[in-house]
């Protein structure tokens, strides 16, 4: 079966993930979620959601820190902003 | 007790402008950046930080409160989220007859006595009260079933390590020591302690390292005693009463805001829908219960008081996931609402930082109702006064 190739985005969002929770590059999967990891607790969210402002200029408000709680969430996000 | 007249003023700029739903919670850390604080008031514009110093200081002080200051309103506020408030029940309209604060009468009825700052007695009135809402109390804990247990009042420093607490409150704790075992230091502390309006004065080096703490919660030592294990039959329900401590320092005052007050707590361990629903399912068997007694409040989102350093980030996250919300009763004396209860949820936080897990290997989801008991009974005595020919039926009847 062929494989996806990871995108621009993918590569750049986990980046923002490795950064942000201060994580190996090889436990941030396409399937990672909030809870997965010790470090993406609520502390670590709201650092994956500063980051997100600061690099895609995304709002942060209460309903993107309660919806945007996994990679591929924050990857649909994106996409549907405008991002590619 | 100094009057405000003897204080001295400190006005001070903010560096970024205080919104509105952040106001009250800087205002409440003022009182931990400088001892000589006496009060601290935001104004309600968020541009103006009025602080009464209880000496003058010089300029080299002064200019450090200003510095810690700043920094408090910058760690507060820059980047914050205004929070996304959700009324679930509002009967704030609800008519009750009284508008005095109830406090001067309680005490000059002797039924509060004051033995230091946020540590009252209180007298057969108010016990009465609070017996017959704990007796409601343990009803909703009774119609889930809920398992009682007995919690010590002291807590181990390495438990509050544990679930970061000393992170997220250190403002709020209590320390408990003791002397340490040798006959010297405790001879010479015999000989020479002596209580002073300064403090307790004793020899240098008496008293052991801290291992323990006055507990700041009721419900962290159910999960304390299920760490480490599967959770036996994937889901409980316990109830439990306790002495909590949080210091607040110039914050304390009268019953509204106590060092040591009292917590009914009815927790809840499981998966997520058994927490949630449950949660939701108390708030709606509470609802009659306070309408048969009159109460005026408002059930609303919130945030717990977390401190200065990792305010932003855990404020705007139990806001944004909905975690806590208080039960909010008018205290029509000072035109406010004062919270006397909560519904909480805490995800997975403790089942992950404890390992207590469901059958699947998962960590178990948590949740607490927890009522004030002092709280309770102060806002019923705002709303209905002392008298008790003025209170409900219900309650008259009750406790008379």
């Amino acid at each position: 079966m062929e494989m996806n190739q990871p995108t621009s985005l993918d590569k750049r969002i986990q980046s923002l993930l490795v950064e942000a929770l201060q994580v190996p590059p090889e436990q941030v999967t396409p399937d990672l979620q909030f809870g997965d990891l010790p470090q993406w607790d609520s502390m670590g969210h709201m650092e994956v959601m500063i980051m997100l402002e600061a690099e895609f200029n995304v709002e942060i408000n209460a309903d993107t820190i309660a919806e945007l709680t996994s990679s591929s969430t924050i990857r649909k996000y994106l996409k549907d902003n405008g991002h590619v | 007790m100094s009057s405000l007249e003897q204080y001295t003023s400190l006005e001070i700029t903010p560096p970024l402008e205080i919104p509105p739903h952040l106001v009250g919670e800087v205002q409440s850390k003022l009182a931990y950046v400088d001892e000589w604080i006496a009060r601290g008031e935001v104004s309600a514009t968020g541009d103006s930080i009025c602080l009464q110093l209880r000496q003058p200081v010089d300029q080299t002080h002064q200019a450090d409160i200003e510095e810690k200051v700043h920094r408090v309103v910058i760690s507060m506020v820059k980047g914050s989220v205004k929070p996304k408030v959700q009324v679930l029940e509002d009967h704030t309209q609800r008519p009750t007859p009284y508008t005095d604060d109830p406090m001067t009468e309680l005490v000059s009825l002797g039924e509060v006595h004051q033995e230091t700052n946020g540590v009252f007695t209180l007298g057969p009135t108010v016990t009465r009260l609070i017996d017959f809402f704990e007796a409601q109390f343990l009803s909703l804990a009774d119609s889930f079933g809920a398992a009682p247990y007995r919690f010590p009042t002291l807590i181990p420093a390495s438990y509050l390590e544990r679930v970061n607490y000393f992170r997220a409150f250190p403002h709020s704790l209590s320390f408990v020591t003791h002397l340490r075992e040798d006959l010297d230091v405790i001879d010479h502390f015999a000989e020479q302690a002596a209580y002073d309006e300064h403090g307790l004065n004793t020899p240098p080096g008496s008293f052991d390292q801290i291992h323990t703490l006055l507990s700041p919660a009721v419900c962290y030592h159910l999960y304390f005693a299920l760490a480490d294990h599967p959770l036996p039959g994937g889901k409980m329900a316990v109830t439990s009463v306790g002495n909590c401590f949080r210091y607040e320092s110039i914050n304390l005052a009268s019953l509204e805001r106590m060092w040591n007050f009292t917590m009914r707590e009815v927790i809840f361990v499981g998966p997520k829908e058994y927490v949630l629903d449950n949660r939701e399912l108390a708030r709606q068997r509470m609802a009659p219960f306070f309408e048969q007694i009159g109460l005026a409040y408002r059930v609303e989102t919130a945030n717990d008081p977390f401190f200065v350093g990792e305010f932003r980030k855990q404020a705007a996250f139990q806001s944004a996931f909905q975690l806590k919300f208080e039960i909010r009763a008018n205290l029509p004396y000072k035109n406010s609402t004062l919270a006397i209860g909560s519904y909480n949820y805490h995800q997975d936080f403790f089942g992950r930082h404890l390992n207590i897990t469901l059958p699947d290997g998962s960590p178990v989801h948590t949740g607490c109702v927890a009522f004030g008991l002092e709280r309770v009974a102060l806002a019923f005595l705002a709303q209905y006064g002392l008298d008790p020919s003025d209170w409900p039926t219900p309650i008259r009847s009750a406790v008379e």
